[in-house]
């Protein structure tokens, strides 16, 4: 069976997308499958700073890929083989997780801006990550909004969960996003309500948010200032397994095993 | 001398210059051309046997006469949807995505700054 894709999306900026995503595929990668994450936010990308990455430490990047001068086998970077400080990530040593970064060079994030990106070989970067790392689950951390990039990772999954905020805005445009997905045929789509405040009633706004969008919440995370202070320095759900958030984030974990 | 192999590539390369198709546009086709694009953007390259095997193996729901079938195949690659190299039994096909074009603005920010640089770059005496 060929691995699942998995889209982390959310239709703005500041959701914890990135933060959603590190988290729920190391914790699916601690299961024992075997686990990829391509960062497809190429104009802005953050989530290698989970895993305790900078410009230093990164090898060849999804850029490399996208321009020819490297293979997809050479931009896999091994995180259980370099978990690096952290007690969140010491935990997934010996663990099959593998990050396919974006550069965070500035001459290659405006060399993709001036020249565009060759979608073929977009594509080719995710089906053969899955391909040759034999991934059983390959998640994919979009640039926020609608652009081409996200709207070919949405195509392409089986999985998609769009990340919301219970917020005016956020909700208008998830309801864009979803209408998007349905008419891309996304076989598994689910909603996942970050950063709300302690004083929502969790039970309502899931029904709420359910009965809007017709599709499952697969969760609600509660704000929390403890997410915040840990600033992307590691992965929170791993180091604070009891916290209500890292909790209420392994609600999501069922959805994507279980998505046929 | 080029062998097959290499005519094939340039066969391929030349066609991918004639265009492609968006995401977006894969959304507003008709369900039974989409079936066959999603499914191509999985596989990125299959023969023409081994499609009609994948789609002998759906669902009955999901699945596609051979007629719509190849009304299908042969509709994407009129369009270069599907780049379609060979013929009927024989033919393979390769999903043909449209390049992100890149911003012009941005290109004239990036020589509007350079040429700023050289402005400011010392001269020698």
């Amino acid at each position: 069976m060929a691995g699942k894709i998995v889209s982390i999306h959310s239709f703005r900026g500041g959701t914890g997308k990135s933060n959603t995503t590190a988290n729920l595929a190391s914790q699916v990668a601690l299961t024992g499958k075997r686990v990829g994450i391509v960062d497809t936010d190429i104009q802005s990308p953050g989530i290698h700073v989970l895993f305790g990455l900078n410009e230093q430490k990164m090898g060849k990047t999804l850029n490399d890929f996208l321009h020819g001068k490297a293979s997809i086998r050479e931009v896999g970077f091994p995180v259980g083989k370099n978990t690096g400080e952290g007690a969140g990530r010491a935990q997934l040593a010996g663990k099959e997780l593998y990050l396919f970064p974006s550069s965070i060079r500035g001459q290659d994030i405006s060399q993709i801006l001036r020249e565009g990106i060759d979608f073929n070989k977009l594509n080719e970067a995710m089906q053969m990550a899955i391909s040759e790392f034999e991934l059983d689950y390959l998640f994919i951390d979009t640039h926020p909004g609608l652009n081409e990039e996200t709207l070919l990772s949405i195509a392409t999954s089986d999985v998609l969960i769009i990340i919301l905020r219970p917020d005016n805005q956020d909700l208008q445009g998830t309801s864009v996003t979803v209408d998007v997905a349905r008419s891309l045929d996304v076989p598994n789509l689910f909603l996942l309500v970050n950063k709300a405040l302690p004083k929502y009633d969790a039970v309502e706004l899931k029904k709420d948010i359910e009965e809007q969008f017709q599709a499952t919440v697969t969760s609600i995370l509660p704000l929390s200032f403890d997410m915040a202070e840990n600033a992307s320095q590691d992965l929170f759900l791993l180091r604070y397994p009891d916290h209500a958030w890292s909790v209420a984030l392994r609600n999501v974990i069922p959805y994507i095993l279980n998505a046929e | 001398m080029p062998g097959l192999f290499d005519r094939l590539d340039k066969e391929i390369k030349g066609n991918q210059k004639d265009g492609g198709i968006s995401p977006l546009d894969i959304a507003k086709l008709p369900p039974s051309l989409r079936k066959i694009m999603k499914l191509m953007l999985r596989e990125l390259s299959m023969s023409y046997p081994r499609m009609c095997e994948v789609m002998d193996a759906m669902p009955e729901k999901d699945r596609l006469t051979r007629t719509e079938l190849d009304s299908a195949l042969s509709s994407l690659s009129e369009q270069f949807w599907l780049i379609r190299i060979g013929e009927k039994e024989k033919a393979i096909y390769k999903v043909n995505l449209r390049r992100k074009a890149g911003s012009t603005l941005m290109a004239g920010i990036w020589s509007s700054l350079d040429n700023k640089l050289k402005d400011k770059t010392p001269k020698s005496s």
